[in-house]
């Protein structure tokens, strides 16, 4: 199976230069749709599933693989390499932008920019860093998932959105968004909030950009700061935007963001 | 809201909350402050995510807030709330925007119920599941050391058997008083009666053990081997019918010894269940690389509980004094029915009862 198969890649647009985007923990490539289509007319957008996420195949999940970052990172480089691109414009959130770390590590000539929106290297406090949580609520976290396997159900309407005349409740929804199958979630949870990627960000070449939301629980100010000051070269903007995710919940600033570096 | 509204509103048998465009409470009806241990007035202002315990404020995060975004509402989404008592509370929740004509969001109504029986049940549900997958998997090591060792054991005792086999042959050649030679005859059938029930076992063991029944097959004519049987039987059973039907002038692909053993299992079958008054039937058709091999007796039909299992390794139905097996018969046989590319079943009423082994050409296999 390949890499396109397998992790639903997306392409749409047209431009000599591919910016690719990849979603975090917790959602799907849904969560770009307010913001890649504004790069369609220049670039070529990738947008695909983590395995495990929305419609990737679910077969090709491998415990021993992905129980590090770096399984993750070695999908994003091979979606890359088949697809034949070169140079790209990486954006990436959340976990997933230290996956493109990683990957940038891994084969720096496919890369020309890195993007990283609300990045985290390490989620749990150690000593003088703040990562934001203790060792005993990450694991408290990753209980809840355990115990609430289906803490996330199926039952998700967008026949809600103010139509209540739609039959479509309760049937299979094709439409729906940020799917994640709910066992490979909770490794992909221990995988990203056990994680502790500091050591490679001294290491990265590529020109990046930082966006931080301000008041982000999951990937604070002063994680966004540290990333900044590990990332030699880089630049940190400080969105308005509040929450973890502001490619949903402010599109504009962070399309607004990214088209100023690119 | 009016006052009725407001009380209605209260007394709701589930938490009602509302938030503003930003996404900060506006509202909390009573059932939800005295669930939380907070008045209405110090939740103002604060955000869904605050209300959480950390460790599922992560969750709303991450999981649960962009798909609020993408979809204008979650359903039957487990929190765990804080208390002012600085405990938990886990909680069911639903939430739906209400969007202006502009599209814009106005407020966003979220419903909660308390789940602590629900996720005590749901816990313990998860705890069986994995007790039950535990005693499972440990089932099936043990069965398969069994099989093991059910194999090693049926090896080892044929060494033993060969010696017995030889030392009988060795006393007949010595020149033995009639009533010797007929307990040798008496041990050489119980040796062979033992060799044959290792056999079965040794089939069953490798059957279950993965690597199954293996097949030697070679283009040839069935007949040789059908009549070869149906005389073996004929000479054990000699007041017992066996008609013939055979439509077999074409060579198909087979394993003689195999298929051989398959037609004296159903024969003999059929002969010890069916009507003792009544003829056994054999049928065989050969055509265009496959064939068909029917066995057929009169007399009462197969019981359906024993239809379900009859298959099944170890299964014996009836067992009458005479019968001496391990119940491994038809399960080997129709692991080389299986094995062939092909099927054995049975049809069983009043009229008759009915084995037929259906084998599609070797190329359809």
């Amino acid at each position: 199976m390949s890499a396109v198969q397998r992790n639903n890649v997306h392409v749409q647009g047209a431009g000599t230069q591919a910016m690719v985007f990849a979603h975090g923990f917790g959602c799907d490539q849904a969560m770009w749709r307010h913001v890649a289509p504004a790069f369609e007319s220049d670039f070529q957008t990738v947008l695909f599933d983590a395995v495990g996420a929305g419609r990737s195949d679910l077969s090709a999940y491998d415990a021993v693989k992905y129980a590090d970052l770096a399984g993750y990172a070695d999908d994003l480089v091979e979606i890359v390499q088949e697809l034949g691109l070169t140079q790209i414009v990486f954006v990436g959130h959340s976990v997933s932008a230290m996956v493109g770390v990683l990957a940038s590590l891994k084969a720096p000539e496919l890369f020309s920019k890195l993007i990283l929106v609300g990045p985290s290297p390490r989620y749990i406090d150690d000593g003088d860093y703040v990562g934001g949580f203790g060792a005993a609520q990450i694991e408290e976290l990753l209980e809840f998932l355990a115990d609430n396997p289906m803490g996330w159900s199926q039952a998700m309407a967008p026949a809600i959105m103010g139509n209540p005349d739609r039959p479509e409740l309760g049937e299979e929804l094709t439409d729906s968004f940020c799917r994640t199958d709910p066992v490979i979630a909770e490794d992909f949870a221990r995988a990203t909030f056990t994680s502790d990627n500091r050591a490679d960000l001294d290491r990265v070449t590529i020109p990046t950009l930082i966006l931080q939301c301000s008041d982000d629980i999951i990937a604070p100010l002063e994680v966004g700061q540290y990333v900044h000051a590990h990332i030699a070269g880089s630049q940190l903007v400080v969105l308005e935007a509040t929450g973890h995710c502001p490619n949903l919940s402010a599109p504009a600033e962070v399309t607004a963001a990214i088209r100023a570096y690119v | 809201m009016t006052t009725e509204d407001l009380d209605l509103y209260n007394s709701a048998p589930f938490g009602d909350l509302l938030l503003g465009p930003d996404g900060r409470i506006t509202l909390v009806n009573s059932t939800f402050a005295t669930w939380v241990g907070f008045t209405a007035e110090a939740l103002a202002g604060r955000r869904l995510r605050d209300l959480l315990t950390v460790p599922t404020r992560i969750f709303y995060e991450t999981s649960v807030a962009p798909v609020l975004k993408l979809q204008g509402g979650f359903e039957e989404v487990s929190f765990d709330l804080l208390t002012a008592s600085g405990g938990k509370l886990p909680v069911l929740a639903s939430a739906l925007e209400h969007r202006g004509a502009d599209g814009r969001v106005l407020f966003t109504r979220v419903g909660m119920m308390r789940a602590r029986e629900r996720r005590g049940y749901e816990q313990a549900l998860q705890g069986r599941a994995a007790e039950a997958v535990g005693k499972l998997t440990a089932e099936q090591e043990t069965a398969q050391l069994r099989e093991q060792f059910i194999a090693v054991l049926g090896h080892d005792l044929r060494n033993p058997l060969a010696s017995i086999v030889g030392a009988a042959r060795l006393l007949r050649r010595e020149g033995q008083s009639e009533k010797a030679l007929k307990i040798l005859a008496m041990m050489e059938a119980s040796v062979d009666r033992m060799a044959g029930l290792i056999d079965d076992v040794m089939d069953f063991a490798r059957g279950r053990l993965g690597s199954g029944i293996g097949l030697h097959r070679n283009v040839a004519l069935l007949e040789p081997v059908l009549r070869q049987v149906v005389e073996e039987l004929e000479a054990n059973h000699p007041s017992r019918d066996i008609i013939c039907e055979f439509d077999v002038s074409e060579v198909v692909s087979f394993d003689a010894g195999r298929i051989g053993q398959l037609v004296s299992n159903l024969l003999g079958n059929a002969l010890a269940h069916g009507d003792p008054k009544a003829a056994v039937r054999l049928g065989a058709v050969a055509r265009a690389g496959a064939f068909q091999v029917s066995v057929v007796n009169a007399g009462p039909a197969i019981p359906a509980q024993a239809m379900e299992r009859l298959f099944q390794p170890f299964f014996r139905g009836e067992v009458r004094a005479s019968q001496q097996g391990l119940g491994l018969g038809l399960h080997i046989a129709s692991e080389i029915a299986r094995a062939h590319g092909g099927t054995l079943t049975v049809v069983s009423n009043e009229t008759e009862t009915r084995f037929t082994l259906d084998v599609p050409s070797a190329g359809s296999a």
